[in-house]
């Protein structure tokens, strides 16, 4: 399919909640056919339209619409996916995987560009257009990694937007990277990462300055994985919200995992939560069941950015995850007793940035005119239902074009 | 198929592969497996066709697993094929009776046929064992009860099936004891139960009875427990003391057994060896954002623990989709079960605890003489199935395809 214009008729478009007393108890849809023009939507206009030019058409055969997805933290160029199976050995701190990785990460390079490729187009098939991935940044492998992802994403230029964090695995100080991070943002990278300010490198203060200072210097932004976990967590992500707000990085912090917010008093992780979302610094999840659940719901009651991602999927890390975001939400909702119509509905913001087709009244605000025709079509009734039941993406579209599944004509 | 015939290059696995003495990968050989009357009549390597002139299929090097036990359904809950519908929000679990009460005759399709629906899914996800709750209440007699037998009986030889009489809106606060008996009376071989203290209001009555009419028609038991805390240990040790005396010993399981987790040191051992000792088994669905009972430590103390599907798509909950084995995964990624052997040992959850290979790496299964119950699975070895859900592209019972099929054969 590569026609600039085209109609996808028969479009199912969510366009109101519906109401038994004052409980929300469904979603009403109805039916649209979509002009897209050059890549965005041009019209949208109700099923009875009749449609009096020669422009191609495509039947969604009233298949519901949905924004795409973005895959928020992944690691694309660490992996076995795609290739033979291997289990995780048992390791007893974070320094035990890093020494792993000296060994492990040059005899992955051969086939990292290989199996990014095929995670990308895995996500894609989930219905997934944009990916943040971290790639390692440190003394083993250099930027070879950097380069091998770079290369995969250039074979997906045009069906895919992305964000690269520079990421120095091996702690920005602990492993003494900071030029190859430096080096890495003149490369490609967008965001400057870090990992642990405390356990990995040892020095809260001046990894969290070292940091923020990096992505001034080079007007990036910023992504890190904190792990440390209850008041050392909540005393990092404090810290790191007082150097945002010094060096006014506002919009520009992401905190990943954010393991701090869970195991503290409430009060303390709604008060980090405000700050957070007075500044701007997001929280990226993997949604954690284990012993440690995040609050997400308090989170997002704050006002806090929240996104999703599947980080691992099959690695020396975690033998688990799938890149299927849809599935992600999908465990959100379950794991935060989200069972309802308007819960699940809404819940479908935390994988597509902040999207949903109805907001929270119940107002239709996607898709307009006007906006990249990045979308999904899914085999479902309505947003909450494909949260619940995990629905099948039918066809995966960004900027117009399909990239994924198939449409008659 | 006819009676005996050959299942040609089927992947069986054969020992662990160590490296420093822990377990790394597993080693696994091809073979051929003689299928006669349902059994497993020869297993020979894959060196040597047989040339007999018994009919050939070939399983092209696809993994055999032992077939799974779904341990916890209820068929006669799902709405799977109706319109989608969320969850109502209820105050209490005795408004969500209330509510099911009416949604369940109101719908479209019978009983029957969304139990047959789900029944599909359970058998193309591996499973060729169901025990199913069914609803036993005032308001409904055994019309469910009777609708749920004709479901099994059209897949008669195709998979083995049990039913718990189940008094979900209370055995006594329904008064429905006549009818439980009753159904005992026309093939239920279990009795079941619903938290004797928190829904029958008197605890001791509610498990004397449950155990009564076992006794009485020479059922089983299979309780659901909710019940939290100490009030939950309480009903647990009740039930042991009654299974005691009836010398229903091996006959009893607890669904749920929410209070396991809240047990403190010492109580824990106790409680792991008097459930041990009387052969009463749990069955958790592992549900996630609360906590459930310690499957590890409960197996490690020799306790028989099942890991099952419950609710598939009804009134009690939106999500759900039958695949047990993607349950198994889910429990060994909430209790880090992320080794090869952590991995491989998780399938015994999902199988009344038969694995291919036993704790000492030795080939456990199968064995001349077993079911030809088999899953034909799209890995290299169990853990690899348990971490990534593996495709099954082919199910058989007893020596007959009941899911899918070979592509080369």
């Amino acid at each position: 399919m590569t026609y600039s214009s085209y109609w996808l008729t028969n479009v199912r478009l969510e366009t109101g909640y519906q109401y038994n007393n004052e409980t929300i108890t469904g979603t009403d849809t109805s039916i649209f056919h979509l002009l897209v023009e050059n890549g965005k939507f041009a019209r949208i206009v109700p099923q009875e339209t009749v449609i009096s030019d020669d422009l191609i058409k495509y039947d969604a055969q009233k298949s519901l619409l949905l924004p795409t997805f973005k895959e928020m933290h992944i690691h694309l160029d660490k992996t076995y996916y795609g290739g033979p199976w291997k289990a995780v050995t048992p390791a007893k701190s974070i320094f035990d995987r890093f020494a792993e990785e000296k060994e492990l990460l040059p005899q992955l390079l051969p086939t990292a560009k290989d199996r990014a490729e095929k995670i990308l187009s895995l996500l894609i098939g989930f219905g997934s257009t944009h990916v943040r991935t971290h790639v390692n940044i440190d003394p083993v492998v250099g930027l070879k990694n950097l380069e091998a992802t770079l290369d995969a994403l250039q074979t997906f230029s045009g069906k895919i937007s992305h964000e690269i964090v520079a990421f120095p695995q091996h702690g920005l100080l602990h492993s003494g990277v900071e030029s190859l991070v430096r080096e890495a943002l003149k490369h490609g990278a967008t965001h400057v990462g870090g990992v642990d300010p405390h356990t990995v490198d040892g020095n809260i203060e001046k990894s969290l300055n070292t940091i923020i200072e990096m992505a001034v210097d080079t007007n990036s932004e910023i992504d890190i994985h904190i792990h440390d976990r209850d008041h050392l967590g909540l005393f990092t992500m404090n810290r790191l919200a007082d150097l945002t707000e010094q060096a006014r990085l506002h919009n520009k912090v992401t905190v990943s995992h954010a393991f701090g917010f869970a195991g503290i008093p409430e009060a303390k992780a709604a008060e980090l939560a405000a700050r957070f979302t007075q500044l701007g610094i997001e929280v990226t999840s993997t949604v954690p069941i284990g012993k440690l659940i995040m609050p997400i719901p308090l989170l997002e009651e704050k006002g806090v950015q929240i996104s999703l991602g599947t980080d691992s999927l099959t690695d020396h890390w975690s033998p688990f995850g799938n890149g299927d975001n849809l599935e992600k939400a999908g465990r959100l909702a379950e794991l935060y007793g989200y069972a309802d119509e308007w819960s699940l509905s809404q819940s479908l913001k935390f994988i597509t940035g902040g999207k949903t087709p109805l907001d929270k009244q119940g107002k239709q605000v996607w898709p307009v005119v006007g906006d990249d025709a990045d979308m999904n079509l899914v085999k479902a009734s309505c947003s909450a239902e494909a949260v619940a039941r995990r629905a099948t993406r039918e066809a995966v579209f960004y900027k117009g074009t399909l990239l994924s599944g198939s449409l008659s004509h | 198929m006819s009676s005996s015939y050959w299942l040609t290059n089927v992947c069986l696995e054969k020992g662990f592969r160590y490296e420093n003495g822990v377990v790394i990968g597993t080693e696994t050989e091809n073979c051929h497996l003689l299928v006669e009357n349902g059994k497993i009549a020869k297993i020979i390597s894959a060196d040597t066709l047989p040339d007999d002139q018994l009919q050939k299929k070939d399983v092209d090097n696809l993994l055999a697993l032992p077939s799974f036990i779904e341990k916890h359904v209820h068929l006669d809950k799902t709405i799977l094929g109706e319109k989608w519908r969320a969850v109502t929000p209820v105050a209490s679990i005795f408004e969500r009776f209330e509510i099911e009460k009416r949604v369940l005759p109101s719908l479209s399709t019978t009983t029957k046929e969304r139990a047959k629906a789900l029944i599909e899914i359970l058998l193309q996800a591996g499973s060729t064992h169901i025990r199913t709750h069914v609803d036993i209440y005032q308001e409904a007699g055994l019309t469910n009860f009777f609708e749920i037998q004709e479901a099994l009986a059209d897949y008669e030889g195709k998979l083995s099936s049990e039913i718990v009489a189940f008094p979900q809106h209370g055995l006594l606060r329904n008064n429905c004891a006549d009818l439980v008996r009753e159904a005992v009376r026309n093939g239920a071989s279990l009795v079941g139960g619903v938290d004797p203290a928190n829904v029958d209001g008197n605890m001791e009555k509610s498990l004397q009875q449950m155990m009564e009419i076992a006794v009485e028609g020479n059922a089983d038991i299979d309780l659901h427990l909710h019940d939290p805390g100490k009030l939950g240990l309480a009903t647990i040790k009740r039930l042991a003391q009654l299974t005691e005396e009836a010398g229903w010993q091996g006959r009893v399981a607890v669904s749920h057994a929410f209070a396991l987790a809240d047990m403190i040191e010492g109580e824990a051992d106790e409680m792991a060896q008097m459930l041990s000792e009387l052969g009463i088994s749990i069955i958790t669905s592992v549900p996630i954002g609360r906590t459930i009972p310690p499957a590890t430590f409960l197996h490690n103390k020799g306790v028989q623990v099942a890991v099952a599907c419950d609710n598939i798509f009804d009134s009690w909950s939106p999500f759900g989709n039958g695949d047990i084995l993607e349950r198994a995964s889910r429990l060994a990624e909430l209790t880090g079960r992320s080794t090869e052997q952590k991995l491989a040992e998780t399938l015994g959850f999902i199988t009344g605890g038969i694995t291919p290979l036993n704790k000492n790496g030795q080939q456990a299964w199968p064995k001349v003489g077993d079911d030809a119950s088999i899953v034909f699975t799209e890995a290299s070895c169990s853990a690899e199935a348990i971490a990534r859900r593996s495709n099954r592209p082919a199910v058989m019972y007893r020596g007959k395809l009941v899911s899918g099929g070979f592509t080369k054969g």
